[in-house]
């Protein structure tokens, strides 16, 4: 009973780290909106972004943080999403548009 | 007529495919399981042209490379059963990710039907959208629906019609062009698998798949014989694509697909106002606002629990009213025997001990079913996560939790609502440690015993307790049997839409009924079981004549009323001869009256004596009874495994009695006390005797941590096995609770008790 859930773990597949340093999707503030540059994590995350239409060079919105500041609401492709932020952490964006 | 199609229904998660589902079959359904799974499986039929078709409700996907059971279920079924046809519902507001999954489905090749869903909601937002051009585009027939209303329902049907008339459609069937570097590589692969030996029966999906390192296309090619080739071949090309595009061959697959929505897009839907009104994000610049999100939500949940239990309470009297009344008839119809108490006691009263819950269940339910047609649902998890992140749970796994402090049942049930099914595992097992409501009127006996100044402090302290235990067991589950699988938290937040009142009487109807299954099976025999203990042996030998005594208490009290008799007749003679020159006749004088009262008074009193006398040997008999029945013996056999916590054979057999329903620890103590089974909370006799037993304070409170952490139920037992589908996880319940149960009461009794503390 325990095994079949332990053939399903996504733990063996691989890890893509971040190559670029510097704004990570979990840095902006409400309001801004930004540019995707790399999507990093494990692969099931990777492509669980991508199926829910969350790809590089996509523009994302943050709309908020939860009241207790974790997980973030976003904006992507017309929709709501909603990410943790130690996931968001490892999307490195570019800020196209402050928040005034 | 021919033989029925399968029609199967795919597509994202809340686009309406259950909607339409229930628009095309009806009332014509079937809900069931997936086999191996529990994942619900809908089924349903409708007749069109005279020909049958047979429609599957699939769960939602997000695309097919499947990571979860319930998607993976979705994609074996459109791959490996081949359905006749495929509808795919697509969310029209939100088209953009929702065509994602299409460009999967028209690949696979199969007559394929694309409902544009939610026109209404499209429109709204200012989309025109051409059905006609974006058929074409993608190959196959579009129609536009409001789901909720049924509009389009009819043209539906006819195109499910038509596409199996008409062969030629698959002339129109479309590929999905790539970018030349992509498509070179696909090319090399379909040669290789048109080659060999028996090749799949689309090339073309399978290559595309094998590009995307699909891990479970393999197992589509059992057949194909020279699976060395193409393995080499695969891993050449995906290193090529990676070479060009710098990221992995499957991100590089799905930009291209976007891409490809995207073209069509363009051409076919336009967008009239600027920048339509998102009334959904106004709601929730309220619902999840920074400071009032936490209260509103504290506001819900409080709700929810109010209209779950107090409204509950109505109806749960009525039932518990009729089935005593049901089970005082039959007692008082039929003449005494095995069968009648078997029927009457054993399955009547044990499955209406458990029916009682049957309003609170269905009235969670529909509460449920009101807040995820509304949207709320997704809001609570995103509210929530951050809390139950640190369990290694989804945020919506708060919701069962705090139903299980009014009853595990529901609560256990209501698990439902989360996707995946180890956090449906998870959160079924660390459920039944919050306190439910049956627990509370031992906790008041007990600790009102031996706790009269501090009792509401004791009771506090257990249910804190539960929760510790449950993020305790938490914690621990996700770090050993159920270990890292908690998925990236990705959470679609739907639009606020008004829940549809059919519908939320159909989803809480679907969810009910599973309930009463249940009632009429495991729970069933459970309470044939329970009944056989506290009935075998049929004679028991008693240590007193307890008839004799009934007899000889009755005697007495003939004798001592035929002495008030006397006494009030001599009174009465005496009168009357002081009466006798008196010019009215004694029986109207006041010294007459006088003597009635007190004659009627005495009477009254011994009658009570009398009463309370004969129920006294009543009980003492009950209590000798039971514990010569199977189920006092069992007591007495687990004697010793309860002895080094203190306990007796007594609270042996009040914890096994407790495992059918925990509120009747209560009874059982008034039944071994002798001072009867009434289970109210302020039964005085068995707080008394609980006292004057060998237990002792420290006991009392190992006691009672024991009975807040085993197994609350037989109810619960039968949830728990319905909700994880399998008797290993529902025995490791039982077992673990079981096991942490002792383990904190006997930690409790040694350290007290080497301390001196509350001997
Ligand atoms: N406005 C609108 N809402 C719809 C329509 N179809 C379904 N819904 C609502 O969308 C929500 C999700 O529908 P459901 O059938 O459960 O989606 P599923 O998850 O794909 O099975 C429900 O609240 C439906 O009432 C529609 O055409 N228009
Ligand atoms: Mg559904």
């Amino acid at each position: 009973m325990f095994s079949r859930f332990r053939n399903r773990m996504g733990n063996s597949a691989p890890r893509h780290q971040l190559t670029r340093e510097g704004v990570r999707l979990c840095d902006l503030h409400p309001g801004e909106k930004a540019r995707v540059l790399e999507i990093g994590g494990s692969e099931q995350f990777r492509i669980r972004l991508m199926e829910m239409g969350l790809l590089t060079n996509d523009i994302v919105e943050v709309d908020k943080y939860a009241p207790l500041m974790d997980p973030m609401e976003l904006i992507v492709k017309g929709y709501h999403l909603s990410l943790r932020r130690m996931d968001a952490e490892k999307i490195a964006v570019e800020l196209i548009e402050r928040n005034e | 007529m021919s033989r029925a199609l399968t029609v199967a229904v795919a597509g994202n998660p809340n686009c309406g495919k259950t909607t339409i589902f229930n628009a095309l079959t009806g009332t014509r359904q079937h809900v069931g399981n997936w086999p191996g799974v529990t994942v619900e499986r809908k089924e349903g039929r409708f007749v069109h042209n005279e020909q049958t078709y047979k429609v599957i409700d699939l769960p939602g996907t997000y695309s097919l490379s499947t990571y979860s059971v319930e998607e993976l279920v979705a994609r074996d079924f459109i791959v490996q059963d081949e359905p006749d046809i495929i509808v795919n519902v697509v969310d029209a507001s939100n088209l953009e990710r929702n065509l994602f999954l299409t460009t999967q489905l028209i690949e696979i090749g199969r007559p394929l039907v694309i409902v544009l869903n939610m026109m209404d909601m499209a429109r709204e937002k200012g989309l025109k959208i051409d059905t006609e051009t974006l058929g074409v585009l993608l190959g196959a027939p579009v129609v536009p629906i409001v789901g909720r209303t049924g509009e389009g329902i009819d043209v539906l049907k006819d195109k499910i019609h038509r596409i199996q008339a008409h062969t030629s459609q698959k002339a129109r069937h479309i590929d999905i062009q790539y970018h030349r570097d992509i498509e070179v590589q696909i090319e090399k692969i379909s040669a290789v698998l048109a080659q060999g030996e028996s090749p799949p029966v689309n090339v073309r999906w399978v290559a595309v798949k094998l590009l995307e390192k699909d891990d479970r296309i393999w197992e589509y090619l059992d057949g194909f014989a020279d699976k060395e080739k193409l393995r080499q071949t695969t891993t050449e090309a995906i290193e090529q694509i990676e070479k060009i595009y710098q990221d992995t061959s499957r991100a590089a697959i799905s930009h291209a697909r976007y891409g490809f929505v995207r073209g069509a897009m363009q051409e076919c839907v336009r967008s009239s106002t600027a920048e339509p009104i998102d009334y959904s994000r106004k709601i929730d610049k309220v619902l999840t606002h920074r400071v009032l999100g936490l209260p509103i939500f504290a506001l819900f949940m409080w709700l929810m629990f109010v209209l779950t239990f107090d409204l509950g309470a109505y109806p749960m009297d009525w039932i518990d009213a009729g089935i005593s009344w049901l089970v005082n008839t039959l007692h008082a119809l039929v003449p005494d025997s095995m069968l009648s108490s078997l029927v009457v006691d054993g399955m009547i009263g044990g499955v209406g001990a458990i029916a009682v819950f049957l309003p609170n269940i269905f009235i969670l339910f529909f509460v449920i079913a009101i807040l995820e047609d509304s949207g709320y649902m997704a809001r609570m998890a995103f509210i929530m996560d951050r809390v139950m992140h640190t369990l290694g749970l989804h945020g919506k796994a708060f919701i069962p939790l705090v139903m299980g402090f009014g009853c595990n049942v529901p609560a256990i049930m209501g698990t439902r609502i989360l996707e995946s099914r180890r956090d449906r595992i998870l959160t079924t097992l660390i459920n039944p440690f919050m306190s439910c409501s049956a627990r509370l009127p031992v906790y008041i006996l007990v600790a009102g015993a031996f706790f009269p100044e501090n009792a509401g402090t004791v009771i506090f302290a257990m249910y804190v307790l539960g929760v510790v235990a449950a993020i305790f067991s938490g914690k621990l589950f996700s770090k050993t049997v159920l270990r890292g699988m908690s998925k990236p938290f990705v959470l679609e937040l739907p639009p606020y839409q008004k829940p549809k009142l059919s519908s939320l009487l159909l989803h809480t109807w679907e969810r009910g009924q599973v309930f009463i299954r249940k009632m009429g099976t495991v729970i069933l025999v459970g309470s044939i079981i329970v009944w056989a203990l506290g009935y075998f042996p049929r004679e028991v030998e008693l240590s007193q004549n307890y008839e004799a005594q009934s007899a000889r208490i009755t005697q007495e009290w003939e004798a001592q009323e035929t002495e008030i008799e006397h006494a009030f007749d001599a009174s009465v003679a005496l009168g009357e001869e002081q009466y006798v020159s008196a010019m009215v006749p004694f029986e109207s004088s006041g010294h007459y009256k006088e003597l009635v009262t007190q004659r009627d008074s005495l009477k009254q009193q011994i009658a009570a004596n009398y009463q309370e006398a004969l129920q006294k040997v009543d009980f003492t008999r009950q209590a000798e009874t039971m514990s010569q029945k199977w189920i006092g013996r069992l007591g007495k056999l687990i004697e010793p495994l309860v002895a080094p916590l203190g306990f007796t054979w007594r609270e042996g057999v009040a914890l096994v009695t407790g495992f059918v329903a925990k509120e009747i620890v209560v009874s059982t103590y008034g039944v071994l006390f002798g001072v009867g089974s009434d289970a109210s909370e302020e039964n005085a006799g068995i707080l008394t005797s609980l006292r004057n037993s060998d237990m002792t304070p420290l006991i009392g409170l190992a006691f009672l941590v024991f009975v807040l952490l085993y197994t609350p139920c037989l109810a619960t037992m039968a949830a728990i096995r319905r909700e994880t589908g399998s008797w290993g996880w529902t025995t490791f319940s039982v077992v673990y609770s079981l096991l942490l149960a002792w383990l904190l009461a006997f930690g409790i009794y040694k350290i007290g008790s080497a301390l001196e503390w509350l001997t």
